[in-house]
């Protein structure tokens, strides 16, 4: 949650060049996991996307009109109030967004200081969409539960340092990752005990290629130690990332793509994380 | 820009569409500009007020904008149930997420059609490999819709400058844009669709879009 500007002038070349075809939403997976990863940790990558995003809303708006049917509004309307909205800020007005907000600029200032309807309502939200098509309803509730869960614990984290909330492992764009993980149709969850206290919960989504982990009770490893997140597969053992209980940091995302079938793993590492486990998992997660 | 940009929209709101497009330029904050419009409230006023739960206010917001979202999700859909059903999710999460809107970064009918192009190409690549997808692959895909702007570009001066930015594309710029923005292909998909390398198509996107981002004025 922290360095946004320390890290926003090491977006390598290959990267930033990759800002259009995100805009246009026209990157490949691979390519997509690897922008919105630096993305997250670069207002400067942000801005960029933000004003190609702004070009590309030009070709939407040279796209003929075409009147829907009436009762699309009707049925729209019908299921507004199983919709909660995300409040807006009582003070702010809309002319206001962003002036307090320096570090997060590039990020309205409702999204920077409300991160937790931010992901919790949509979760809540897509949910009910989900149960509506009649689909996919199965422990749909209970992720939105558990997603809602860490963000308010994200909240609590980010009250410190509002403004840089948005950027970092579990900033806004990581949490609006884990809202559309959320609302994958296809997201899966399975939780396992920890060795030495919590549990973990694994979301993933084939479909997305990614997944993330929701940690409860585990212990803090200290700062010579921490959490490593592993994809295992016949292939081998790949690093999905570290992550550590302080300042009540309860999930992260994975990095790397997930694929159905993999299993994942968390050891303890010394601190910074291993190439390769060092130790025997604290958990195992079978997808 | 707007519906009045079609041939046989009602022309009462002028006013506005000209306020949005000088949002999405950049020029924001212009009381004199807003103050000189119509009587119809700014879309971005609408969306404002639909942040507070303000069921008139998104009543008129939807009257005012279906039409393009909807135009614009059936164009990545073409499937029209399909287009139907993400166009509704596009304005339950409008009605959902409406304080996120921030008319300083731009202005509400981008904001509105940056969510719902999202969303369809979410869809999109949903149905990857369904018969949907099969059905819109042909020549059709490769249709700039330059001539439909084209036809409704006299309406609205404002409109000129997209035309205007698509026009100064290169032929193959603008096809890849097309392929992207329109069909919702990733740079792959078109490379194959085109049987050009990737790199290839790469660079036409990226050269394409920085292109459209000069001549429409956007700045970062």
């Amino acid at each position: 949650m922290t360095g946004a500007d320390g890290t926003a002038g090491r977006v390598p070349d290959d990267l930033r060049e990759l800002a259009p075809a995100y805009a246009l939403g026209a990157l490949d997976e691979a390519d997509r996991e690897r922008f919105e990863h630096a993305l997250r940790g670069s207002p400067e990558l942000r801005a960029e996307v933000d004003a190609f995003r702004a070009a590309a809303s030009g070709l939407g708006e040279a796209v003929p009109p075409v009147a829907p049917p009436a009762r699309l509004k009707a049925d729209l309307f019908a299921r507004l109030d199983d919709v909660e909205q995300e409040r807006a800020e009582p003070d702010a007005s809309a002319e206001a967004g962003g002036t307090t907000q320096v570090p997060a600029r590039e990020e309205p200032a409702p999204e920077a200081e409300t991160p937790a309807p931010e992901t919790a309502a949509p979760a809540a939200a897509h949910d009910e969409l989900a149960a509506r098509r009649g689909r996919g309803r199965t422990g749909r509730r209970g992720l939105a539960l558990i997603l809602a869960s860490a963000a308010a614990v994200a909240l609590i984290a980010a009250g410190a340092i509002v403004g840089l909330n948005w950027s970092g492992p579990n900033g806004w764009g990581a949490q609006r990752e884990m809202a559309a993980l959320a609302e994958a149709s296809d997201a899966q969850q399975t939780t396992a005990t920890v060795s030495g206290g919590g549990e973990v919960t694994l979301v993933s989504s084939a479909d997305q290629g990614r997944s993330a982990i929701i940690a409860e009770g585990l212990p803090d490893v200290g700062d010579d130690q921490t959490y490593e997140l592993w994809y295992i597969d016949d292939a081998g053992i790949v690093s999905a990332g570290t992550f550590d209980v302080r300042g009540d940091e309860t999930w992260r995302l994975l990095e790397g793509e997930f694929a159905p079938g993999v299993a994942v793993g968390i050891t303890v590492e010394p601190a910074g994380g291993s190439p390769q486990p060092t130790s025997d998992p604290v958990a195992l997660l079978e997808t | 820009m707007t519906h009045a940009l079609l041939p046989h929209a009602r022309p009462a709101r002028q006013g506005r569409s000209a306020r949005t497009r000088s949002d999405k330029l950049g020029r924001v904050g212009e009381p004199g500009e807003r103050a000189a419009e119509g009587t119809a409230p700014p879309l971005g006023d609408l969306l404002v007020a639909t942040a507070t739960g303000d069921r008139a206010a998104f009543g008129l917001l939807y009257d005012e904008t279906a039409p393009r979202v909807f135009g614009l999700v059936r164009r990545l859909l073409v499937d029209a149930a399909q287009a139907e059903e993400v166009t509704q999710e596009v304005y339950l999460e409008i009605w959902q997420t409406a304080a996120r809107f921030d008319r300083a970064k731009g202005d509400a009918v981008a904001w509105m059609l940056t969510l719902a192009h999202r969303r369809a190409v979410d869809r999109v690549r949903a149905a990857q490999a369904s018969r949907d997808r099969d059905l819109r692959a042909g020549v059709r895909d490769l249709a700039v819709p330059v001539d439909e702007v084209a036809e409704t570009v006299e309406v609205r001066i404002e409109h000129e400058r997209v035309t205007t930015a698509l026009a100064s594309l290169s032929d193959v710029q603008r096809e890849a844009l097309a392929l992207a923005y329109y069909d919702g292909c990733t740079q792959s998909e078109i490379a194959d669709r085109l049987h050009v390398p990737l790199g290839t198509v790469k660079t036409r996107l990226r050269d394409g879009m920085i292109r459209l981002r000069e001549v429409l004025g956007v700045t970062t």
